[in-house]
């Protein structure tokens, strides 16, 4: 597996480590990229930094909770509704951010006075929320604000309230990742076991490591209501403060993104003797599998495959009809960190996608593993790639679409290249059997936008051709190579849901199961 | 958290690659858990060798048709793994269902000698040690 050097960073060497392209009959054992290093010194990286990581990323997707920055208000700023992780209670976290707004007269003479008005202000601006998390930053890791110490000032205060912090400084770590380790241990260290839940069910989980991006989140939870298991909490997306300080009474933690939250999921198991499933929750082979083993481990199988039964019944001819018209069709998959893995595989069984590129920014080796292992030979694998670099790799490659995020996806755009967000979605959710036919609704209209047709004329040119033949539609575009039997078809058909689906869930009634006397 | 410099100059020793008779399948059989499967990439190398040999052994157990310990919530989580591994084993390699149990437990053992070198022995993770998670 050779390591694979760009032409645009032959002047950063050290780059060369960070490229493989899988080689026919090589292994894993043959080369690896690094990963989860500093970034390189002249390598203009896309991470994000730790505190964005610990925030941005795990924390505020908890709903009933004021997250509060102490630091300069463009730390919050940034790092405020560019991830679309909905809730269930009218996007409380969502709507509103806090930041102490340290100034520079803060930095000389301390903002620890500061941080405990703004935390007053904030309770009383909200009365209904009771729980707090606050957000170390550099510039007041660096003047050495005992965040600690004002917290629990103020839990003495009002002893109604709890507060959570979260000691991670955008320098603490090589890159978001390193924010989302601190704020995994912060929370089993501070807050797991502190709770005591009710316990409704004989089937109890956690559900670690999802987000609730554009309601994810809720369709998976969805499945495990109607098998009768009780979702104990959430880490962290439309996760609830004290479900989360209650994770020590699950009998088994579910994984989703082994990235952001093993650490977690790892410590649970050492000190509360819960153990780990990791699964898919993208993809109908991968989540049917997922939820099987979760109706295994419980001994209510037959729940489970009712529910696969119904909801492949449902989707697959639609998630068909776009797997015709994606047939071949080059992916470069650049996601931050676990999709790279979780969709590496099943995009090209399920929907006849060719991956050709796999990358991540934050992502460590243990991540490029699971991505190599799980696609084809000649497949460009890149850790923290620069912006160069990816544009030499799409130059190079010449995929059909890109799936990433915003910044290197605006990119792409320039390049006439299609893009899909492949952290916020673009009409999600993702997840689920109708989430995943809506993932590839979205592939086919990046890749057969009719806008293609015109953006690749030059308008600024005197020689730039006249338009006079009309446009081709979407159908047009990708109806023209199939068969007739394929395109003719009476069961193959266009997704059929609606346009949100996931509201119709939080009013869903479940059905009720007998408890086990105990 | 290292440097990039650092840790450039750390070259793992090149382990040689287990040998068994029966590869061709072997290789088969690694393909599909590198493509379907996460279990064998937990984060570090002592629960890679618990996973490795847990989900594996109950897997051969069931190929061969013997009794499977279910006897902890963590047995449990082992056992779901290899409930759908088998039934995929047995559905895309159809050979499998033509072999002897000696035969069956053999590939097996191979099977695990090989997810144990791509995954621990001959990985070049180097997180594979750290000591905390």
């Amino acid at each position: 597996m050779p390591l694979h050097e760009f032409e645009c960073s032959k002047v950063i060497p050290e780059r060369k480590q960070h490229a493989v392209i899988k080689g026919k009959g090589e292994t894993l054992a043959d080369a690896l990229p690094q990963g989860y290093l500093n970034t390189i010194p002249g390598s203009i990286s896309e991470r994000g930094c730790a505190y964005c990581g610990a925030k941005h990323v795990i924390g505020t997707p908890m709903k009933d909770v004021i997250h509060i920055s102490h630091g300069p208000v463009g730390c919050t700023y940034d790092t405020w509704q560019t991830k679309r992780y909905i809730s269930d209670n009218d996007n409380f976290q969502l709507k509103y951010t806090y930041a102490t707004d340290v100034k520079e007269k803060h930095i000389v003479f301390g903002a620890e006075k500061l941080l405990k008005q703004n935390i007053l202000e904030a309770f009383k601006a909200f009365p209904q929320i009771k729980r707090m998390t606050i957000y170390q930053t550099c510039a007041t890791a660096l003047i050495g604000d005992d965040i600690n110490a004002i917290a629990a000032e103020v839990m003495e205060e009002l002893p109604e309230v709890d507060i959570f912090v979260c000691n991670s400084p955008g320098f603490a770590g090589p890159s978001q990742s390193g924010g989302h380790h601190k704020i995994n241990i912060a929370w089993i260290n501070q807050k797991v076991g502190t709770v005591e839940p009710e316990i409704t069910s004989d089937y109890v989980m956690n559900y670690v490591g999802e987000y609730n991006i554009q309601g994810d989140q809720e369709v998976m939870t969805d499945y495990f209501k109607r098998m009768g298991i009780q979702v104990l909490s959430t880490f962290t997306g439309n996760g609830s403060y004290d479900g989360l300080r209650a994770m020590h009474k699950a009998q088994l933690n579910v994984l989703e993104c082994a990235r952001s939250a093993e650490y977690i999921a790892n410590e649970l198991r050492v000190r509360y003797d819960i153990p780990r499933l990791d699964i898919d929750g993208f993809g109908f082979k991968p989540l049917a599998d997922s939820l099987r083993k979760i109706g295994m481990f419980f001994g209510i199988e037959d729940r489970a495959k009712a529910i696969i039964d119904e909801e492949i019944a449902r989707w697959q001819p639609e998630l068909d009809w776009y797997k015709e018209r994606l047939m071949g069709k080059k992916v470069c998959l650049w996601p931050g960190g676990s999709k790279l893995w979780h969709w590496a595989h099943c995009i090209e069984e399920e929907m006849g996608l060719r991956v050709v590129s796999v990358y991540t920014k934050f992502g460590h080796q243990g991540d490029m593993e699971k991505g190599i292992a799980r696609v084809q030979e000649g497949t460009l694998a890149i850790d923290d790639p620069n912006e160069l670099e990816g544009l030499e790799a799409l130059e190079m490659l010449k995929p059909d679409i890109i799936f990433t995020g915003k910044r290197p996806g605006e990119v792409a755009k320039k390049v006439r290249v299609p893009y899909l967000n492949a952290h916020a979605y673009h009409n999600g959710p993702y997840k689920g059997f109708e989430g995943w036919v809506r993932f590839a609704r979205d592939i086919y209209n990046a890749i057969y936008s009719p806008i293609h047709q015109l953006s690749g004329v030059d308008i600024t040119k005197d020689d730039a051709p006249v338009w006079n033949t009309g446009f081709s539609t979407s159908r047009m575009l990708s109806d023209s190579v199939l068969s007739d039997e394929v395109r003719n078809s009476t069961t193959l058909r266009q997704y059929s849901g609606g346009f949100d689906s996931v509201t119709k869930l939080r009013e869903r009634e479940y059905p009720t199961f007998e408890r086990k006397a105990s | 958290m290292k440097s990039a410099s650092a840790s450039a100059a750390v070259v793992k020793q090149k382990v040689e690659a287990p040998v068994h008779p029966m590869d061709a399948q072997i290789d088969e059989l690694t393909d599909f858990i590198m493509k379907n499967c996460l279990w064998q990439f937990h984060s570090r190398s002592w629960d890679r060798e618990r996973q490795n040999a847990e989900i594996l052994k109950k897997t051969k157990e069931l190929l061969c048709s013997e009794p499977v310990d279910l006897s902890t919530p963590h047995d449990r989580v082992y056992w779901v793994d290899a409930v759908c591994m088998a039934e995929d084993f047995r559905a895309h390699y159809p050979w499998i269902n033509g072999l002897s149990k000696d035969e069956i437990a053999s590939v097996m053992q191979g099977l695990k000698d090989r997810i144990d070198y791509l995954t621990i022995t001959g990985s070049l993770n180097e997180e594979l040690t750290d000591k905390h998670y």
